[in-house]
């Protein structure tokens, strides 16, 4: 059985309170009954006291408020994502250059190399054409030179580019394989290598006042004599 | 990779859809509790406009965490949690620049007319007047609906404290309103 103060105190901390020996007291004991039902009243009157009234347009509110904050949401998201489509842009951007400008040589060898594969099927060393010195020589004018004797016979002359330096090509009926002669500008950027190779083809080149001049050949080519011939007969006007 | 970054349209549909849906949910729990939120910031600071502004913050960290509400019979507690946790974080900010006020000449500027309306501001007043300890697992009980176990769990208490604190919240109330003229008699 439970006493006064045990009741009292049930009731109390939950007017409302479904537990067993509660009910079990109400029952036996009138003046518990009206003590619970009083406190049940008090307990209706706190509610009301505490269901004060809500603002009407708390909820507008609200949903005003949240839908201002998910749309800067939205357009911090969005330019995020346009930074983010910018820095691709731009890594493309690098890449390529990168790409480009790395699949492009920085050695005079190597350019020299290149281009004579490149070019290789284009000249017969059995060709019949030439050309003449004096043709030679109007070339060499951009490069304040001019051979005082052809170097052997000339099939081809012609202009290319190094990495977008202006050579002239020349190429000259060779033992074997026609021998490739390129006349580079000075200062061009370019590692200078005095001798190289790409294991069927090599190259000599020598530096000269106002030309770097590379000759290639294959392995039959006896290029020292070739640039010795080139020294002896080249002459600068300036 | 851009498109990637982008997302395609049946994708970018998705995620509005998912965001409209998200919308529709918010304003379910917006339309059923707000009232609720409400009430229980009110008797937790006893200032309409603070009450309001604790409110906004709850709503505004609800509709941010709303995915982490996996069971919607559980968004009220979830809410009650973060409304007090907001209303604790106004305390730390505040607490240098808020000079102490008298609770009690904070009542509610409500006119008083008839004989109910006057009880209920009398109550009011009670209520705003115990301590913060009593009154909030009382709100909880009365307003909130919650047992003992669940108050005690909302509010990391024992099942025991929260009982006695009710206890004495409700013996408090009843024993200042019959020193008032107008209740006494009626608990007797």
């Amino acid at each position: 059985m439970m006493d006064d103060l045990q009741f009292r105190r049930s009731i109390y901390a939950d007017p409302n309170t479904t537990d067993e020996t509660v009910s079990k007291a109400k029952m036996a004991d009138p003046a518990k009954k009206q003590f619970a039902e009083e406190l049940k009243k008090l307990d209706l009157k706190i509610h009301n006291a505490m269901h004060i009234d809500v603002p009407d347009d708390l909820y507008n509110k609200l949903i005003l408020r949240q839908t201002l904050a998910s749309h800067q949401q939205q357009k911090r998201r969005n330019r995020i994502q346009l930074a983010m489509a910018a820095s691709v842009a731009f890594a493309i951007g690098l890449s390529v250059n990168f790409v480009q400008s790395s699949n492009a040589y920085n050695s005079l060898g190597d350019y020299a190399l290149a281009h004579v594969n490149h070019e290789a099927h284009l000249f017969n060393n059995n060709s019949n054409a030439q050309v003449t010195l004096a043709s030679l020589n109007q070339e060499m004018a951009t490069f304040h030179g001019s051979f005082t004797q052809s170097l052997g016979k000339l099939i081809s002359s012609g202009e290319c580019e190094f990495g977008g330096i202006k050579v002239l090509h020349l190429v000259y009926q060779g033992k074997t394989q026609p021998v490739t002669v390129f006349v580079v500008p000075p200062n061009n950027g370019l590692d200078f290598n005095a001798d190289f190779t790409n294991g069927k083809l090599h190259g000599e080149a020598q530096q000269f006042k106002n030309a770097n001049i590379v000759v290639v050949g294959d392995k039959n080519e006896p290029l020292e004599q070739w640039q010795q011939k080139i020294n002896k007969n080249i002459s600068w006007s300036i | 990779m851009i498109k990637k970054i982008f997302g395609n349209k049946s994708e970018q549909a998705q995620v509005s859809n998912n965001m409209a849906s998200k919308q529709v949910r918010y304003e379910a729990l917006v339309r059923a509790l707000h009232g609720d939120l409400f009430r229980y910031g009110y008797w937790l600071c006893h200032d309409k406009q603070v009450a309001e502004d604790l409110v906004q913050e709850t709503f505004l960290r609800a509709w941010r965490a709303l995915d982490s509400l996996k069971d919607e019979k559980a968004a009220k507690s979830w809410l009650i949690t973060i409304l007090r946790r907001e209303n604790a974080r106004r305390f730390e900010r505040k607490r240098f620049e808020m000079s102490e006020y008298d609770e009690v000449s904070i009542a509610d500027t409500q006119a008083i007319g008839n004989e109910q309306e006057m009880e209920n501001y009398l109550l009011r007043e009670k209520i705003a007047q115990l301590p913060e300890e009593y009154r909030e697992p009382l709100v909880l009980q009365v307003l909130g609906g919650y047992s003992g176990e669940e108050i005690a769990k909302q509010l990391n208490l024992n099942k025991n404290t929260v009982m006695t604190r009710l206890f004495r919240a409700r013996n408090q109330l009843k024993d200042s309103l019959e020193d008032e003229p107008m209740f006494r008699g009626q608990f007797n």
